[in-house]
């Protein structure tokens, strides 16, 4: 079984790399979105992954900022979590954009205005604090683990960065550092994931996106699919040990995820009623293009029943099954894509002029889109690497409060 | 001449650096504006233009008289008559020939609606150049300051800047960017052809977009034609506009054809009411 | 040139082919070789922030610079505007509008202009003169011989060296014995097809033919008299079907002047076939035959001493856009196609926004100037001529016609009353016993005298008398005598003239045409029209309040119907009734510099000195023996089928065009039918019948017959729809790269000669020919056929002693030289300055030699070179705005008499139903086959009108190489009214495929084995008269590189963005009767475009 995964993975990943050489060799031109849909998947997976880790990291919050006890255990898996997703969000929107080597330029340039540049910074300051959280929550952990031989203890050694000492003294000091960049970074990823969304609000051109909800609904997309996603990790990889008290943690996270989602539900149907009960053609196209366009299977059946609907039930009707939380959340989790797709997507594929689309033709001038095989590729490349990532932290660093602990 | 221009270039990269390290306070709130760069390449001596009449020559001449002037004095401005726009395009070929545009960017489409019902039908071809809004939504959200309005008033885009994130064209109200994917008219047939490799002449350089270089991997739109401006011309679309329904010059020159054609009641700017503030003028 | 040339010498490229990628969007792998490193990502960038913020210019603007700037002249359509070309590195970047010319610029540049100011100025251009880059550096452009390899049709062929595809046309042999079923196929070769070589003889044989006609002499004498020369003849029997050299076909589809000096001196000069065929009739046939039939005059024939019609202008005329204050559009499209979106369309938006101009658009389809009109009348289609008796009916019952105009019998009338043209509205008529204008009622035939003049012979100074029987007016009742060219006794006459004299019933010729208009009322008129009768008055008020500045001006939907003649005539009928000929604002024709060299001009001054004068080089002149081509060619264009040998009764196997010439539809499916005689060679240049015509798939079946066309050659620059059935595909060099004379058009008030030169280095490959390198092209296969064949007026001393003729510069720097010398003493352009030659030399520095030789052409030119450069210089001669007026009036006038009745017409005689023709306006219902009968197919079931019509944004069958141009209309639709949408039940975008009567399989069938469907995307419109459904012409190609080829055992594969859309000709109506060709107007010659009745079949 295990070879089978890891065969696959290593399929994946090769596959995956053949996107990467397109995107090197030929830039943008194998991309299927245009100069009208100008934004496609990677977009959206750079939002779902950002919201994914935001996520995950207000749930480690929890418990290092409000200290709930029940949540502990998967602190540091939560940490860890949002790094890795935030990794996959960045590399995602990194290969999305035109020159890749000026990324740089946006710690150079101070635009203040944009909303944009403000999300690089505050993914940046995000990104450091994470790992400098991520290690102070392990170090105890890595101080331990250095004994060990091989190559755990290697690494561990390594990351300790020189630092043995975790005496009650230091450890309640480390907490206290740990609680400050905790609080410093709920605010943070507040402002950058509610930030993501105000990238899109304030865009006055696309009325679809022009709404003051959007970076609440931002968030509450954050909570649920990153709540959903730990869960998910929790239920099914969660060493065996303890069976009870996981089976209690999965519980729990069953039911903060199925009222994450409720709210996210509630907050969409906000937007996409409003919308339609006002009717003016411009705010409607684009939820009409959602609901009703050539990919109503998006909103429906993906979203909906797949997102929606089954993990509701599944999570209501087994609420303390793992396997069927477990389940849910991963639905959840998984299927949070087609939201973000339909963030990104329907706004831009209503024209702003009528009759735009003949004035003159190209590929590239349509508002028609659908990722190209280009884009699932590199998609898998990320994804991939994301789990590569997860699945490397999830062995060799001491991220699992485990019995040996 | 020579000198007194490097002294204002001298001085404008002076109030960029103090609009920087004032910081956002000061910066962030007004439109973002850089002065002339290269106020001397706009007043070089060019040549004489021929005698002769018609709006061509006349707005011609009007555009010499505003080269004379510093370029924040300057304030360009479009007019495009709607009654006599035949819908012929040739300013949207005109202007990608001009500005060697690859396929799937295009800076001035023409817009066809048919209005009516048989037998009372009519046809409305409404040219869309960008804007050059005076409260450009393009410019505040670029993340790397890549696209910013000039003093001319014209908006520009720094294709050695831009990162090609696209931003900007999700905040243009008139879909007036465009993203170049690095393609060509000519892939896909046995043979590229040389009018598709010769460099662009955009913004007074030479952009040779070959083997991704920008720009290549950025946003484009119409800069006006800021290159032909700079040798004495007007833009591309405005000399081939077959319907001679396009007009172009200097806002602040009161004795300008454009200033008359826009003191009338039959002037339009479209959309408005986003608060763009267009410098394009439609006549109906 | 280091652009191109490496690839287009490249031994086996056909094409300036390197390499095809293959990628598909999403498919593509690693190691697309050519790709690697386009979009490669860069890591570090090497910008610095700082000097991000501004771009700093740093390069001067090039195309401003006039030594970048060549100026020529467009052909992506027939517009022939004048361009800027702007050369970047050594290839065309940009193309502008010439701002010397009037096509291009409003109002146009001084002609004294440096070039120098005139850089910076650029001209419009419509999109498809910009595209023209596209058309040039096409990547399917052929730039070596191809020859067929399979079947005709079948797309294989080999390249093969210029002399060697030479050598074989002209002498013939097994030529495709390794094409299957063609081994003993022995193919006569030009040389043996110039059977008749002695000019001498030729002339003799001539004359006699013409005795044979005149029945001055018989068959059997011409055999007597001829007996050891009869092998020499296509049939000893029929002596009027000429000589054998009459079975090498030449055909054209756009040829305009200097290669059409060249052609004409190729074929009929130094060959001696009368079949030089162009391709009038497809354009706007009838347009120029009512045209030459209206401006018949009534000359003397000097060798025969008496008068005749004769003399009358293949032309038209149009509106002067720039003046006019009401214009009706007939069928004309000013905005999208005509002559041309560029000089018309900015004159007319012009107007309108100054509020100069009103006009109206009579149009089944809402045409994007029908957009800007002040009244659009969705007419019936073929109703047009019912529908200006109708404006004629009212203006003259309200007598809103300019009587004083009309009453102007002669010159002297006309001069007296300010005007420069006639008419013989107030000529009197002869009415036959069956009630039909006869002919002119002369001064012999009321008793009284003729005329007597004398003739002074230039050469001999000897004097001949001859008599005039004059032409009669009555006024009040009284018969005055008159001639119409006498400048000095003023006749004016009445115009409502109907009596009897001795028992003739005579008319005036408004009183017949009024009796045509009045025939039925206005309701009726417009009952026929499908326009509301107000419409029709209130358009003959406004027609007939602007005075001299309103026009009616009419193009291919009046021309192209069975009655496209009469529906032409009625409207510039009813321009006469205003008298608004040669005013501004009025209608106008073309004037042009004449390039032949063929003015001359001399005088006796009072002080008895005489002043002679001559253009430089008359480049009509043979050095040697000119033929002398006769016979009946074979469209049957120029002769009377009555007088000739071959005469059977009625009706005639196929139709004659005796009024007319240029018959396309009539070349290739007459030689199919060996009607009058088969042929043995065809070439075609520039033309493609099969796409362009009509039912143009008629056209297949023959040219893939090898046993019907023997020999087909052509002259192409890709391998397009119709070259794809040649034997020989002879690459020819694109619009920027070789010259032209292009003439003018009737809007075009200014006198003028464009010149189109070469701009670019030419693609095609080099070849050698009378020693001189040139590039391949129609010059240079010419040139090569001639040189092998010894033809005269080729070669040394070609044009006269000293002159000779081994390339195209020979010819045509001479005619420049022409040109710079005017048509008349004091018309001299200045020289050009040392600058100015600089100038000249500087902007050519990216040509080869083999395109430009300064030292040559300033040989050949002599004392005129400075004057040819400064025409050069400026891309033609254009005379100055101020003078295209002279008051209220043209300054290029018409100028003569124009003829609202037509003699000559009303005696000739219609060879299928032996019937004449009508004189005058009249309305005739269409459609008519051949011999006269309605086409009714609605009574089948077919019961769309189907019309068709050009989108601005493409020519012909031209276009399809410019992707820019496909990218603003990527393929073309069937448009409909949503009224009959709802009542088919189909959709915007439904596919629809298109099926009449002749073709109700809606197909293409290529005989290749291949058959294209003609099925379309519906596009449901308001702006189309219900019952009307309309397709663009320029798409739904098969070849022109949308379809694949194997050249050398290679496939080429086609581009399928070329290929898309639906070309919808095959579906127009082949006529009934003669069953291979479509209908067409057997007086003016039209092919029928827009009679054919139609379904829309869902698929
Ligand atoms: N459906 C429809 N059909 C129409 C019309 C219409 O309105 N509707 N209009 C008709 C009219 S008005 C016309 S004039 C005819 C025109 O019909 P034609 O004169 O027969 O053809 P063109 O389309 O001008 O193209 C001639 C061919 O010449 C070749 N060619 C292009 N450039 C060059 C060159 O530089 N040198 C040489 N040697 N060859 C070249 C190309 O293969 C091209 O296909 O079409 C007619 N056909
Ligand atoms: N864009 C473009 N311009 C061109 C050319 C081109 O190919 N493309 N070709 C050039 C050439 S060769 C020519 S001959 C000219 C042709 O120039 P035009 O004759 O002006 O153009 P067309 O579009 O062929 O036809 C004119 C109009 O007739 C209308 N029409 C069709 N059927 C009927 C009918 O039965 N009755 C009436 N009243 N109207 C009808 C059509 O809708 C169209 O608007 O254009 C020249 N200019
Ligand atoms: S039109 Fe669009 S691109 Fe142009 S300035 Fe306005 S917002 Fe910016
Ligand atoms: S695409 Fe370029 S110009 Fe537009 S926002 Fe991004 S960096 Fe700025
Ligand atoms: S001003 Fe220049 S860049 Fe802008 S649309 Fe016109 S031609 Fe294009
Ligand atoms: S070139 Fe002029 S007339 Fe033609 S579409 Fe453009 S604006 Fe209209
Ligand atoms: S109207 Fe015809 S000739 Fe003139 S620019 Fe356009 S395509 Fe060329
Ligand atoms: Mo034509």
């Amino acid at each position: 079984m295990k070879k089978l995964l890891y065969g696959l993975w290593g399929v994946a990943f090769l596959v995956g790399l053949i996107g990467v050489g397109q995107r090197i060799l030929y830039g943008h031109q194998l991309a299927g979105y245009g100069s009208y849909v100008v934004w496609g998947l990677w977009v959206a997976a750079y939002i779902y992954f950002i919201g994914l880790s935001a996520g995950a990291f207000l749930l480690s919050s929890l418990v290092y900022v409000f200290g709930v006890k029940r949540l502990e255990k998967i602190g540091k898996l939560s940490l860890f979590t949002a790094l890795v997703t935030l990794f996959m969000a960045l590399l995602s929107i990194w290969f999305d954009l035109g020159h890749m080597g000026r990324f740089w330029k946006v710690y150079t340039s101070f635009a203040w205005e944009s909303m944009m540049a403000w999300m690089v910074w505050l993914y940046t300051a995000y990104f450091i604090l994470l790992l400098v959280e991520t290690w102070f929550v392990m170090k105890p952990d890595l101080v331990r683990w250095s004994s060990r031989t091989g190559f755990e203890g290697t690494l561990a050694r390594r990351l300790t960065f020189g630092q043995s000492d975790i005496s009650t003294a230091v450890l309640e000091k480390d907490k206290r550092t740990i609680k400050a960049l905790a609080t410093v970074g709920i605010p943070l990823a507040v402002a950058f994931h509610g930030g993501v969304g105000a990238l899109f609000g304030v865009i006055g051109a696309r009325p679809y996106w022009h709404s003051a909800l959007f970076p609440i609904l931002f968030l509450v997309g954050a909570l649920a699919s990153g709540g959903a996603l730990l869960t998910a990790i929790v239920a099914f990889f969660w060493p065996r040990d303890g069976k009870a008290e996981h089976e209690e943690l999965v519980a729990l996270m069953g039911k903060i995820t199925l009222g994450l989602l409720v709210f996210d539900f509630l907050l969409e149907w906000a937007e996409v009623s409003i919308a339609l009960w006002g009717s003016i053609p411009s705010h409607v196209a684009g939820f009409k293009l959602m609901l009703f366009g050539p990919y109503w299977w998006v909103f429906w059946i993906v979203h909906l029943l797949l997102g929606g609907v089954v993990p509701v039930a599944l999570l209501t009707l087994w609420p303390s099954s793992t396997s069927a939380v477990g389940t849910a959340a991963a639905l959840i989790a998984a299927t949070f894509m087609s939201v973000r797709l339909n963030i990104v997507i329907p706004a831009l594929a209503v024209p702003e002029f009528e009759g735009l689309i003949s004035a003159y033709t190209d590929a590239r001038l349509q508002f028609y889109y659908f990722p190209t095989l280009h884009e699932w590729l590199l998609m898998m490349f990320v994804v991939t690497v994301g789990i590569a990532l997860f699945n490397i932290g999830f062995r060799t660093l001491p991220l699992v409060q485990t019995k040996e602990s | 001449m020579r000198t007194k221009n490097a002294q204002r270039n001298g001085s404008a990269r002076r109030d960029f650096l103090k609009a920087i390290l004032v910081g956002p306070a000061l910066a962030g709130g007004l439109p973002r504006q850089v002065k002339d760069p290269e106020a001397a390449e706009t007043q070089r001596s060019l040549p004489d233009l021929p005698e002769g009449d018609g709006p061509i020559l006349r707005m011609q001449r009007e555009l010499r008289r505003a080269l004379q002037k510093p370029l924040e004095q300057r304030r360009w401005i479009m007019v495009i008559d709607l009654r006599k726009c035949v819908g012929c395009s040739a300013c949207t070929i005109g202007c990608i020939a001009e500005n060697r545009l690859p396929p799937g960017v295009v800076y001035r489409p023409v817009v066809e609606e048919e209005i009516g019902a048989y037998p009372h039908v009519t046809r409305r071809f409404t040219p869309r150049p960008c804007m050059q809004c005076d409260n450009p939504p393009c410019v505040p959200v670029c993340p790397v300051k890549a696209t910013y309005k000039r003093p001319d008033g014209i908006v520009e885009i720094n294709y050695e800047q831009c990162i090609g994130c696209r931003y900007c064209v999700t905040a243009c109200p008139y879909s007036a960017r465009t993203f170049d994917f690095g393609e060509n008219y000519t892939d896909r047939t046995p043979k590229r052809q040389p009018y598709e490799t010769s460099p662009s002449p955009e913004y007074g350089r030479s952009w040779d977009r070959t083997n991704g270089k920008s720009p290549a991997g950025n946003v484009r739109k119409c800069q006006f034609c800021i290159h032909r401006l700079n040798a004495g011309m007007l833009p591309a679309c405005v000399t081939t506009c077959v319907g001679l329904a396009t007009y172009f010059g200097d806002w602040n020159d009161h004795d300008s054809l454009v200033a008359e054609l826009i003191g009338k009641p039959n002037v339009i700017r479209l959309k408005e009411e986003m608060g763009t503030q267009p410098k394009v003028y439609y006549l109906l | 040139m280091a652009t191109d040339g490496d690839v287009v010498k490249g031994k086996e490229s056909w094409c300036r082919r390197v390499s095809r990628r293959k990628f598909l969007r999403t498919s593509a792998l690693l190691g697309g070789s050519a790709l690697v490193a386009r979009g490669a990502v860069r890591l570090l960038d090497s910008t610095s922030p700082a000097e991000a913020a501004y771009l700093v210019p740093t390069r001067d603007y090039d195309l401003a610079r006039p030594q970048n700037i060549i100026y020529s002249v467009c052909q992506q359509c027939n517009t022939q505007c004048g361009i800027k070309v702007k050369i970047h590195n050594g290839t065309a970047v940009k193309i502008d509008g010439n701002p010397f010319s009037p096509w291009t610029m409003v109002p146009h540049l001084a002609y004294r202009t440096s070039p120098f100011k005139a850089a910076a100025v650029d001209g419009l251009l419509c999109p498809k003169g910009q595209a023209g880059i596209q058309s040039a550096y096409d990547p399917y452009r052929l730039v070596k011989v191809l020859k067929r390899a399979g079947r005709r049709g079948e797309g294989k062929w080999i390249t093969i060296p210029f002399q060697q595809a030479i050598e074989e046309i002209v002498e013939g042999g097994f030529l495709f014995k390794h094409v299957a079923g063609e081994e003993t196929r022995n193919i006569e070769g030009l040389r043996s097809i110039r059977a008749l070589t002695d000019a001498k003889l030729a002339g003799e044989m001539s004359d006699d033919v013409a005795r044979i006609w005149k029945k001055e002499l018989t068959v059997a004498d011409f055999k007597t008299k001829y007996k050891d020369h009869l092998h020499l003849l296509i049939d000893p029997d029929h002596p009027d079907l000429g000589p054998k050299n009459n079975q090498f076909v030449f055909m054209w589809g756009r040829l305009k002047g200097g290669r059409g000096d060249l052609v004409s001196r190729f074929v009929k000069d130094s060959f001696g076939t009368v079949n030089a065929h162009g391709h009038t009739t497809v354009c706007q046939g009838s347009l120029y035959f009512t045209g030459k039939a209206m401006s018949e005059q009534y000359l003397l024939d000097e060798k025969e001493l008496k008068h005749k019609w004769a003399g009358g202008k293949k032309f038209y005329w149009q509106a002067d856009t720039e003046k006019s204050e009401f214009i009706i559009f007939v069928g004309a499209s000013p905005f999208e196609a005509n002559y041309g979106p560029t000089n018309r369309a900015s004159r007319i938006s012009t107007g309108l926004a100054d509020g100069r101009l009103k006009f109206a658009v009579l149009d089944p389809r809402l045409s994007k100037a029908a957009a800007r009109a002040w009244k659009w009348l969705p007419i019936k289609p073929g109703t047009e001529g019912a529908m200006a008796l109708a404006l004629i009916r009212w203006v003259i019952e309200n007598k809103r016609y300019d009587e004083k105009y009309l009453r102007n019998a002669n010159k002297a009338a006309a001069q007296t009353g300010g005007e420069s043209t006639w008419c013989n509205a107030a000529w009197l008529i002869k009415i036959d016993k069956d009630g039909r204008p006869a002919g002119f009622l002369r001064g012999s035939e009321v008793g009284l005298p003729k005329i007597k003049k004398v003739l002074s012979d230039k050469k001999s100074g000897k004097e001949r008398p001859y008599e005039f029987d004059p032409f009669l007016v009555a006024v009040e009742g009284k018969l005055v005598p008159f001639d119409p060219y006498d400048e000095k006794n003023a006749v004016e006459g009445d115009l409502q003239v109907n009596t009897e004299i001795a028992g003739t019933r005579i008319k005036s010729a408004f009183r017949i045409l009024w009796e045509e208009a009045s025939s039925r009322s206005i309701e009726d008129w417009a009952e026929i029209c499908g326009i509301k009768a107000e419409d029709i008055v209130t358009l003959a008020r406004e027609f007939t309040s602007h005075g001299k500045k309103a026009a009616a001006d009419i193009h291919r939907g009046v021309s192209q119907h069975t009655n496209g003649f009469y529906n032409v005539l009625a409207w510039f009928t009813l321009n006469l009734l205003i008298g608004n000929y040669d005013w501004a604002g009025g209608m106008a024709q073309a004037s042009t510099y004449d390039p032949g060299g063929g003015k001359a001009f001399a005088a006796k001054l009072p002080d008895g000195s005489e002043i002679k004068w001559a253009q430089p080089f008359p480049v009509g002149r043979l050095g040697g023996d000119k033929a002398i081509p006769f016979g009946i060619d074979i469209i049957r264009a120029n002769a009377k089928y009555e007088e000739t040998t071959i005469f059977n009764g009625y009706p005639a196997r196929r139709p004659w065009f005796p009024l007319s010439s240029d018959v396309y539809q009539e070349i290739i499916p007459s030689a199919g039918d060996a009607y009058p005689y088969p042929i043995k060679a065809l070439f075609l240049y520039m033309g493609t019948p099969v796409y362009a015509l009509p039912a143009g798939h008629t056209n297949i079946e023959i040219l893939a017959d090898v046993n019907k066309i023997p020999l087909f050659v052509t002259s192409d620059i890709v391998i397009g729809e119709t070259s794809t059935y040649a034997d020989y595909i002879f690459p020819d060099c694109s619009y920027l790269e070789r010259w032209e004379f292009a003439g003018s058009h009737p809007n075009m008030v200014w006198k003028v000669q464009p010149i189109r030169q070469p701009a670019i280095a030419p693609l095609t490959e080099t070849v050698k020919v009378f020693g001189e390198e040139m590039p391949m092209a129609l010059e240079a296969m010419l040139l090569a056929i001639a040189e092998k064949m010894g033809l005269p007026g080729f070669g040394k001393d070609a044009f006269g002693e000293g002159k000779d003729f081994r390339r195209a510069e020979d010819l045509y720097v001479r005619m420049v030289a022409n040109i710079a010398a005017g048509d008349k003493p004091g018309q001299e352009v200045p020289d050009a300055d040392d600058q100015e030659v600089k100038l000249f030399l500087d902007s050519r520095k990216h040509l080869p030699r083999t395109v430009f030789d300064a030292e040559r052409w300033e040989r050949i030119a002599g004392t005129w070179w400075r004057k040819v450069i400064y025409v050069l210089n400026r891309g033609g001669r254009f005379d100055d705005y101020k003078d295209g007026y002279d008051g209220a009036q043209l300054k290029n006038k018409y100028g003569t008499l124009i003829n609202l009745f037509q003699e000559k017409t009303a005696k000739t005689k219609n060879s299928m139903t032996g019937k004449a023709f009508p004189g005058v306006a009249t309305y005739v219902p269409a459609p008519l086959d051949a011999l006269g009968r309605p086409v009714e197919d609605e009574k089948d079931g077919y019961t769309l009108n189907l019309i068709t019509y050009r989108e601005v944004f493409h020519t012909k069958s031209r276009t399809a190489a410019d992707y820019w141009l496909l990218a603003l209309l990527p393929e073309n639709s069937i448009i409909m009214n949503v009224r009959d949408a709802d009542r088919l039940g189909l959709r915007d975008g439904s596919w629809v495929r298109v099926v009449s009567a002749s073709n109700p399989e809606g197909i293409w069938d290529l005989k290749n084995g291949a058959k294209i469907p003609m099925v379309g995307k519906v596009k449901v419109i308001q702006g189309i008269r219900p019952g009307v459904v309309a397709f663009s012409l320029g798409h739904g190609h098969w070849a022109y590189g949308a379809g694949s080829a194997v050249i050398d055992g290679k496939r080429i594969a086609g581009d399928p963005r070329r290929g898309r859309g639906v070309h919808a000709n095959a579906a127009l109506r082949v006529d009934p009767v003669i069953e291979n060709t479509c209908l067409s107007d057997l007086t003016g010659g039209s092919a029928v475009f827009y009679d054919t009745k139609a379904k829309l079949v869902k698929v």
